[in-house]
């Protein structure tokens, strides 16, 4: 029986690893896990007993890809982490995303130079997908600030959607097979033409199981010549997308969230395109329960004045409770936790390393 | 020709708890071939997939860094020591 709810913080310092009762009253930390390098990526896999798997970027040695079977007690490497063929000439940078594949032991692994990988014996040998790795446009790829990384990986059968920075939207439909761009409707700000085939800055899609053909996106937006291409949607699995910007105080940001049990309700958090701060100094997250048609800010418990903190990509999540609690992290070192969907913020931890990723199940 | 590759104390677990290897090789170059052959773990954390040395780590034969000499072209004579290293880095 599910009791407990458990976080997995990546943060510039290593893995931590919270857990609390489902009252989520009081989080206890374990960690830092993984030499106190870089985790950029985390998943607690619960299709079969319960493993957490999380990158480890050492700037000594290279990736390690770290797995615990005892929910973060104890870490240990896989025998490998994600290599390109040896003749290929790239060499692994980072590992941006960890997702579970179709079977208990099959993990993805979206990575830096942006390229896709796939281990079947949970994560101690992988091999590269070639149908997004070795893609016709892959050469015409670049690196936005944060290298050029492959680090959303929505699967859904075998409709597979990746979010690449800089490289935009591909889908596959064949299971992994052959990767398309579909970016209509996705607008790039830094690029001559508007709305190109691909190249776009994506930096977040998030789907709910319930909507399967209805995606949202977070879109490097934030250019004042080109407004409202940062917050997106798509009823057609992918193929086009459409602005859902219009009543949020900025397009930028990094993450998006669907709530865990209703397709209609997201979030984002928006942030001054200059400085990737909360505008103003002045944090909140932004609910919409229409999809997008709407907006609200939420803001209860957050700083009022003097918070200039970014959210990453991936360091905003939700737990699975009946009134699930949604989660991010700053890159100042907090962790927030926002009661009954995100009405009311309180701080869990505030003296962290700089967050990356933040990860919530219920086990 | 034998020379002796010292091992760091953050890497011995890759190669068995060994502190030092014994190797056949010329030159550097020749050194982490055989290493690569003899000890995959231990060289992939050396160096990556391209055969690359790793930006952080640091190669020295007897005291001099190989980056003042000619780079992994340089000779070794036989008892040389090769040293990894890890460079000072990060914050």
């Amino acid at each position: 029986m599910a009791d407990r709810v458990v976080l997995c913080i990546g943060t510039k310092k290593g893995l931590f690893v919270a857990e609390a009762s489902k009252s989520r009253g009081r989080f206890s930390l374990r960690g830092p896990f993984g030499s106190g390098v870089a985790v950029y990526s985390a998943l607690i896999d619960t299709r079969k007993s319960t493993r957490i798997y999380a990158s480890s970027c050492n700037a000594w040695f290279g990736m390690k890809v770290l797995a615990s079977t005892d929910l973060g007690k104890k870490f240990k490497e896989t025998k490998s982490a994600p290599a390109f063929p040896e003749k290929d000439g790239r060499a692994l940078a980072n590992i941006w995303s960890l997702e579970p594949g179709s079977d208990s032991k099959d993990l993805w692994a979206g990575v830096e130079p942006a390229s896709l990988f796939r281990s079947e014996d949970g994560g101690n040998t992988w091999e590269m997908v070639a149908g997004i790795s070795n893609h016709k446009h892959s050469k015409d790829w670049h690196p936005g600030a944060g290298g050029l990384c492959l680090h959303t990986i929505v699967r859904d059968g075998d409709r597979i959607h990746l979010g690449i920075s800089t490289g935009g939207h591909y889908l596959s439909e064949d299971g992994g097979q052959t990767f398309n761009a579909a970016n209509e409707g996705v607008g790039a700000g830094f690029d001559p033409n508007p709305y190109p085939e691909f190249g776009q800055c994506v930096h977040k899609i998030a789907r709910h199981p319930d909507a399967p053909g209805r995606l949202y996106m977070q879109n490097h937006g934030g250019w004042p010549e080109r407004p409202g291409i940062g917050v997106l949607r798509s009823d057609d699995f992918g193929h086009t997308w459409q602005s859902i910007a219009e009543g949020l105080p900025s397009d930028f940001g990094f993450p998006i969230l669907v709530h865990p049990h209703d397709p209609d309700t997201i979030y984002v958090v928006p942030l001054e395109p200059m400085t990737r701060t909360c505008p103003e100094g002045k944090p909140a997250v932004w609910r919409s329960t229409t999809g997008g048609k709407k907006w609200k800010k939420l803001s209860k418990g957050l700083p009022k004045k003097d918070g200039y903190f970014t959210v990453l990509h991936d360091a905003m999540t939700t737990d699975t409770l009946a009134s699930p609690a949604i989660y991010f992290g700053t890159t100042t070192g907090q962790l927030w936790m926002g009661h009954d969907g995100g009405d009311e913020w309180k701080c869990v931890f505030d003296s962290l390393p700089p967050i990356n990723c933040v990860k919530a199940a219920v086990v | 020709m034998s020379i002796s590759v010292q091992v760091p104390y953050v890497l011995r677990h890759e190669c068995g708890g060994k502190s030092e290897l014994e190797v056949s090789a010329a030159t550097v170059q020749q050194t982490l071939v055989a290493l690569k052959d003899r000890q995959p773990k231990l060289y992939r954390n050396i160096c990556d997939e391209t055969g690359t040395v790793r930006r952080h780590i640091n190669l020295f034969v007897n005291e001099s860094l190989i980056h003042r000499k000619d780079g992994l072209e340089t000779k070794l004579e036989p008892g040389d020591l090769l040293f990894i290293m890890t460079a000072v880095s990060g914050g």
